[in-house]
Order: C-alpha cells, then sequence, then structure tokens
C-alpha cells in the first residue's frame, strides 16, 4: 500500500472545562492516503472537529503523535512545517462565519497566492484567481471577483471557502461538515464539485458529516470511520460497512438510514439499542463506550477494558468489538438473560 | 503647542492650488471635466484650511474619485466574458495604479453615498463641519475682539457693560463689553485640538495595548490587565483634578496626554475582547491554516473587522476629552487663556451671569457650541457605522 499523508498515532486530546478534563479523543488510530476519501461519521460531540483539526495541525495531541510523511509534526520546523500547514487546508461548517467580511472575494483568493508567491507577477495572480473561481464553479468569474461575501448565497461561499483551500495546492482538505448548512438542493451539485476537484486535482478529501447516509453517497469509493464518544470503533471500505456492518452500533446506524425503496425500509433488520441516551463526555463507561446502550452486551466482557481495534473473522474492516474479535457472534443481550 | 496653527493661511492656498491641478488634468485628460474641476476646489479649499496637510491627502482622495468616474467596469480584463486563454492579464503598472486608483475611489464614493443615506449621520456630518468651518475659516470673516471696552459700549441706563444679544453683535456682549460671537469664533480651536489629540492618543494607546494583551496573552496580558484595572478603579475626575493641581499644564499637549492615560483602560478593555472574540473567528483559523502569519492576521484578517468600532471609540473618547477639559478649565485648574469656550463659562460665572439677565448669552452660547459639537458627534458615528460596514455600505 502506499505510505499515508498523515497518520494519527494513539492520539488522545483532552480539553478543560471548569477545571474538569473533558476526554474528547482516546486513542485514535487514523491514516489518510493520497487521493482519498475518508469520511468520519458519528453522533454530535463525538469529536469529529476535534480530529478534524488536529489531522489539519490546528490543534495539538495532548498524547500520542501525528505523523506526517513519517516524521512526527512536533519536531518540523522552518520550511517543512510551512509544507506541513499548507497541505492541510480546513472547509468549515458555517458558511456566514467561514469568509472574512471585510474583503472582496477576490482580496480572500489573492492573500494567499500572493504571500506563497504561487503566481510570479500580479497578471498570474488574477489569472489563478480566474482559474480558481472557475475550478468550483462559480463563472462567470467577473460576477463574483469582485462581491463581498455577504453579497453570496451559503453555497456560493461554500464553494469561495473550497476555492481558497484550493489556492495553496494542498493534497488534503478537511471538510468539516461542508455542506450540512446549505440548502438541500444544492448539497449535490456541491459534493459533485469536491468529488470532481479529488478526481482531477488528485486531493484527499476527509469528509467529516454526523449523517451516514450522505457519507455513504459521498465515500462510496473511499473509507469510511465511524466514531463513538472520542474513539474510532469501526473503519474499513465503505462499501464493506455499509453492506456488512460489524460493530453494534454501525449496525444500528445503518439500520436507521431510510431508503428510498419504503419494501426494503420495512424489512430491514430493525435494531433497537438498550438506552437512546448517549453518555457524557465527562462520564464514559468503562470498557466498551457503547455497552449500556448495546443490544448485544456480554457481562464481563465488554465492560472491563477498552476493546482494540482489529480485523475480526468474516469480515474485511477493522472493528472495536470485543465478541466480535474473539470469533463469536453476537447473541441478543437479552437472550442470554432468559438462558440465565 | 497644539492647534490649528497653519489656519487658512495664502501659503495654503498657493498648495490646495497647485496639488489641485492634478485631479483637475486627470479629469481634463479622462473627460471627466465636472469631476476634476470639483477634484479642484476640493484641495485649493483644503489645501487654505489646513496647508500642506489638507491639500495633499485632498489630492489624492480627489484624483481617486474622478478616476473611479472615468474607469469603467470593461476595462478590467477580470470582467470580460471571453474564455481564459483570450484573456490577457498582463498590465502596465500605470494600467495597475488606475485600477487601484479606481477601486478605492469607488470605495470613496460608497462611503458618502452612506453618510448621505443616513439622516441623523448626515446631520452630525453637517454639524461637524460646520463647528470645523467655523473655527478653521471663521477668523477669516470676524475679527478677534480682545480689547476691554469701557465707555463706549455701556448702553445708557445700564449698569453692566454685559449685553443681550442685538442686530450688531448677534451673541451679545461680555463683561467687557466685548463681542462674543468673536469669542465663540476664536474660542473653539484650543478646545476641540486638544480633544481631538487625547481622542486619538486615547485610541492608539488602547489598540495597541488591547491587542498585544489578547494576541501575545501570558504575563503581558496579567500586566497590563492589572495596570487597566489599577486605572480604573481610582475615580477618575478627581484624580485628574489632584493631578492637574500638582502639575503645571500650560502645554495642552500634556494635557491632552494626560487625558488619554487616564481615558484608555476602558476601550483597551473592550478592544482586548474583542480580538479575542475575533481570533476564533473560522476564518482567522483558515488563515492560520493557510501559513498567512501573524501580521497579515493581524492587519488583514482582524482589524479590519474592528475598524468602525475604533473609529466609532475614537469619537467617543474625544467628546470625554472635551468634557474633562472643559471641566478643568471650569474649576481653574489649567493655567486660563483666552479665547477658549470652557474660560468663557467660567468667567461668566464669576461674574454673575447667573445673576445678570443680560449676561444669560455668555453662559449660554459657549455651553450651547459645547454641546452642539458633542451632540453632532455623537449623531456622526450612525454614518461612520455605515461607512466601514461593507455589509451596510453597499447597502443591501
Ligand atoms: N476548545 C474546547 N474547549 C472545551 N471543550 C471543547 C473544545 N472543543 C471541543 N470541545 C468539546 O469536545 C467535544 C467534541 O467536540 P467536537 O467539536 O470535536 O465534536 P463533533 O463530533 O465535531 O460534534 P458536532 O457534530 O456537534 O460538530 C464536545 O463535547 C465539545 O464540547
Ligand atoms: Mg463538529
Amino acid at each position: 500500500m502506499t505510505t499515508p499523508l498523515i497518520e494519527l498515532h494513539h492520539v488522545d486530546r483532552t480539553f478543560k472545562k471548569d477545571n474538569q478534563p473533558i476526554r474528547v479523543l482516546q486513542d485514535v488510530n487514523l491514516s489518510v492516503y493520497p487521493g482519498e476519501i475518508l469520511c468520519l461519521v458519528g453522533e454530535s460531540g463525538c469529536g469529529k472537529t476535534t480530529t478534524g483539526k488536529i489531522i489539519a495541525g490546528l490543534l495539538a495531541p495532548s498524547a500520542g503523535e501525528v505523523r506526517y510523511h513519517g516524521e512526527n509534526v512536533n519536531q518540523l520546523r522552518g520550511e517543512r512545517l510551512a509544507t506541513y500547514r499548507r497541505d492541510h487546508q480546513i472547509v468549515h461548517q458555517d458558511p456566514f462565519a467561514s469568509l472574512n467580511p471585510a474583503h472582496t472575494i477576490g482580496q480572500i483568493l489573492s492573500y494567499p497566492i500572493a504571500r506563497h508567491r504561487l503566481a510570479a507577477n500580479r497578471a498570474e495572480v488574477r489569472r489563478r484567481v480566474w482559474e480558481l473561481l472557475t475550478l468550483v464553479d462559480l463563472t462567470p468569474p467577473g460576477d463574483i471577483v469582485n462581491k463581498y461575501p455577504h453579497q453570496l448565497s451559503g453555497g456560493q461561499r461554500q464553494r469561495v471557502s473550497i476555492a481558497r483551500a484550493l489556492t495553496v495546492n494542498p493534497r488534503l482538505i478537511i471538510a468539516d461538515e461542508a455542506v450540512s448548512m446549505v440548502d438541500v438542493s444544492i448539497r449535490i451539485s456541491l459534493l459533485k464539485t469536491l468529488q470532481r476537484l479529488r478526481e482531477t486535482l488528485g486531493v484527499a478529501i476527509v469528509f467529516i458529516t454526523h449523517d451516514l447516509a450522505l457519507a455513504k453517497y459521498f465515500a462510496w469509493e473511499g473509507r469510511i470511520s465511524v466514531m463513538y464518544l472520542g474513539r474510532v470503533i469501526e473503519v474499513g471500505r465503505t462499501e464493506a460497512v455499509v453492506h456488512n456492518p460489524a460493530h453494534p452500533y454501525t449496525r444500528a446506524l445503518i439500520a436507521a438510514i431510510p431508503e428510498a425503496d419504503p419494501e426494503i425500509t420495512r424489512s430491514k433488520a430493525r435494531l433497537t439499542l438498550r438506552s437512546e441516551d448517549i453518555p457524557s463526555l465527562t462520564a464514559i463507561p468503562p470498557g466498551c463506550a457503547f455497552h449500556p446502550r448495546c443490544p448485544f452486551f456480554v457481562p464481563g466482557v465488554c465492560d472491563v477494558a477498552p476493546p482494540p481495534l482489529d480485523v475480526p473473522p468474516n469480515y474485511e474492516q477493522q472493528v472495536a468489538c470485543l465478541p466480535l474479535l474473539g470469533g463469536g457472534a453476537l447473541t441478543p443481550y437479552a437472550e442470554q438473560d432468559a438462558t440465565v | 503647542m497644539i492647534g490649528f496653527s497653519t489656519v487658512a493661511t495664502p501659503v495654503g492656498i498657493l498648495i490646495g492650488m497647485l496639488v489641485g491641478l492634478i485631479p483637475l488634468i486627470v479629469g481634463i485628460r479622462l473627460k471627466k471635466i465636472p469631476a476634476g474641476i470639483g477634484g479642484f476646489f476640493g484641495c485649493a479649499l483644503s489645501g487654505f484650511a489646513c496647508g500642506f496637510l489638507g491639500g495633499i491627502p485632498m489630492m489624492i482622495l480627489t484624483t481617486a474619485v474622478v478616476v473611479s468616474y472615468a474607469y469603467t467596469v470593461k476595462d478590467d480584463p477580470f470582467l470580460s466574458r471571453a474564455a481564459l486563454d483570450e484573456v490577457d492579464f498582463t498590465e502596465t503598472r500605470t494600467q495597475f495604479l488606475i485600477r487601484s486608483f479606481a477601486s478605492f475611489g469607488r470605495a470613496l464614493r460608497a462611503a458618502s453615498r452612506a453618510v448621505l443615506r443616513n439622516r441623523a449621520g448626515f446631520v452630525g456630518f453637517v454639524g461637524v463641519m460646520f463647528f470645523l468651518l467655523m473655527t478653521t475659516f471663521g477668523p477669516l470673516v470676524i475679527e478677534y475682539d480682545g480689547r476691554a471696552h469701557y465707555y463706549d459700549r455701556l448702553l445708557p441706563g445700564s449698569q453692566t457693560l454685559f449685553q443681550g444679544p442685538s442686530a450688531e453683535f448677534p451673541l451679545g456682549l461680555d463683561y467687557q463689553g466685548r463681542d462674543i460671537l468673536s469669542h465663540i469664533v476664536y474660542g473653539g480651536q484650543a478646545v476641540i485640538a486638544t480633544a481631538v489629540v487625547a481622542g486619538i492618543l486615547t485610541t492608539l494607546i488602547a489598540v495597541t495595548l488591547g491587542a498585544a494583551s489578547a494576541l501575545i496573552g501570558g504575563i503581558v496580558d496579567t500586566v497590563l490587565t492589572a495596570i487597566t484595572n489599577f486605572i480604573l478603579t481610582i475615580p477618575q475626575f478627581p484624580l485628574l483634578v489632584v493631578i492637574a493641581a500638582i502639575v503645571n499644564l500650560d502645554d495642552r499637549l500634556w494635557l491632552a496626554v494626560l487625558l488619554a492615560v487616564l481615558d484608555f483602560p476602558t476601550l483597551m478593555r473592550a478592544i482586548r475582547a474583542q480580538v479575542l472574540s475575533l481570533r476564533e473567528r473560522d476564518y482567522v483559523e483558515a488563515a492560520f491554516s493557510l501559513n498567512m502569519g501573524l501580521p497579515h492576521i493581524i492587519v488583514r484578517e482582524v482589524l479590519p473587522n474592528m475598524v468602525s468600532y475604533i473609529v466609532i471609540s475614537t469619537i467617543f473618547s474625544i467628546r470625554a476629552a472635551m468634557y474633562a477639559q472643559v471641566g478643568l478649565v471650569f474649576l481653574g485648574l489649567v493655567p486660563l487663556q483666552e479665547p477658549d469656550w470652557g474660560v468663557m463659562i467660567l468667567v461668566a460665572r464669576q461674574q454673575g451671569a447667573l445673576f445678570l439677565r443680560e449676561a444669560t448669552s455668555m453662559l449660554l452660547s459657549p455651553i450651547l457650541a459645547i454641546a452642539l459639537f458633542q451632540l453632532s458627534l455623537v449623531l456622526f458615528t450612525r454614518s461612520l457605522e455605515e461607512i466601514f460596514n461593507p455589509r451596510l455600505r453597499e447597502g443591501l
């Protein structure tokens, strides 16, 4: 396999809130390969944005290390550090907060080009701005370039955000819920633009979303990484994860995706969680954090130690679930109760 | 000494006319003659008012406006509808200069439209201009009546030289029979100049220290916050009174510095809080990720979003400085120097204006002048908001 662009090794991240530490990320291991799509999926507050920011180098891990081309990013200095920063760009969720209201779109796009001398002269900068605007389907560029962000629609702003990320020729774009705040009608075309950019420019995309249906659509040719309470619980090819979900949490998510065909929806296996409440990050359950809600909970196994992430028999993706990794099938918790 | 030292000199008008030739020539060259002539007069007048300091900036401003009228958008290759390969982006240095000038001029025109659009702001603008023009050009029209009069102006049967308004003296006469109008016209210079310098100093100190405090953090932040807290816990005006009583404030510049030092903490805290909040914005994070460097982030990303707040705070600091200054004069803690609105209030009171009907004008005129000037300033801030906020400026 090719060498990853960036790797997270046993990354922990703790925030302090009211003098109480909150463990937002625990032992996260992830790699992003050149040109691939990696989707981070999970409920709100599970640490997706935090992971994205650590990948982008905007946040430092509390423990563990981030490797860029095999080098620990803490050790990067000078030109290497600058390249690392520029190689990873982020596209934010809120189209109304991600562009500086004081500048025109033309200025927003020219600043990074001029700053990093990515164009030979003023004319080349302007040519590049034109090129970038067409690249993200903002045409004709002349209609956009002298406008201020408040004069554009949410979808157009997101496109400008993407164009701004592209100014420095990044190898990886982290799209943090980049389409969740735009109108549903333009969501698809925005996703298509992202997809096309990945194909033509070969830039990898880390796509963060809480919507597994969207992840399934967008990352069909890529990988999905499911997170739960600050841990990655399942990661693998999208097709494998969607068609053959392993972790009970993933199964529940997949079962909840509505299908266009009501027949399929009706025949789909229902999965009832034992509890709807997501535990707080300040009181993460011991062992597998999902066990209080898991319909396949095995007492004495699941609530003891956190499960490692590994490939169980009969699956191709990595899963953090001890009963599965032990080779057994999952049996519903209630039945066990009856046999006791 | 601060003040309107180069006020309305013949040399000034010469400078103004000379620099005014530039917008005029540009206007004729670009066939925008009315705009060019307007530019010429603008320069001549502001050169007249402020000499070199007025002529040169006015030249830049008016030329930009003239150019912006002439520069139509189709001159910009960026706005052509051709395909990318057919567009030629190369431009000469002059073309670039013209393009930049034109966009600057467009911004100026948008700003002036913003001033006109907001009613209250426009009234304030007119008021501020009125007082500024009165103090600069007034001395050309009205002679300063500084010598005491005795019997030549005493009305028959009157006990006092004070007089109410009359046709000859629109604002009446003061306790020495001097023309109050001339004192109002001449007496604004020192008050306004000192207040403006103090206000600008306040803002400079507050912005520099506030931004440093927020961006550097750590020990710098702790120390600066401690200092501001210390200054804020002392009652401001009494402290000012004590200092003024000890230090000899015969130089107005030192008075301005003193006012600024006592006034900056409140603003500094507000600036610090704003920078802290702006620093967390997504676009600032994006700039960090684009590795734009701290200077760019401060100057281009953070400051532009604070300009309107900073300018408006400057206006309010000017206002506060004016009050404090007049207060000190009224208490007699600053060496009295005529003509000065504050001194007028003090003297009017000392001379029994509270009990003499004829003396009402001497007391009320400076008070009204100060109050109206301040009101105009406050109203004008409404326009400033529109000028500096692109959202409001573009009228959308
Ligand atoms: N700077 C911070 N200080 C304190 N707590 C933080 C900070 N940033 C994030 N958190 C906490 O970390 C947790 C995870 O945050 P994160 O933004 O990574 O979640 P997320 O998966 O992106 O959620 P969402 O889907 O809501 O965006 C949240 O509980 C949040 O309150
Ligand atoms: Mg998030």
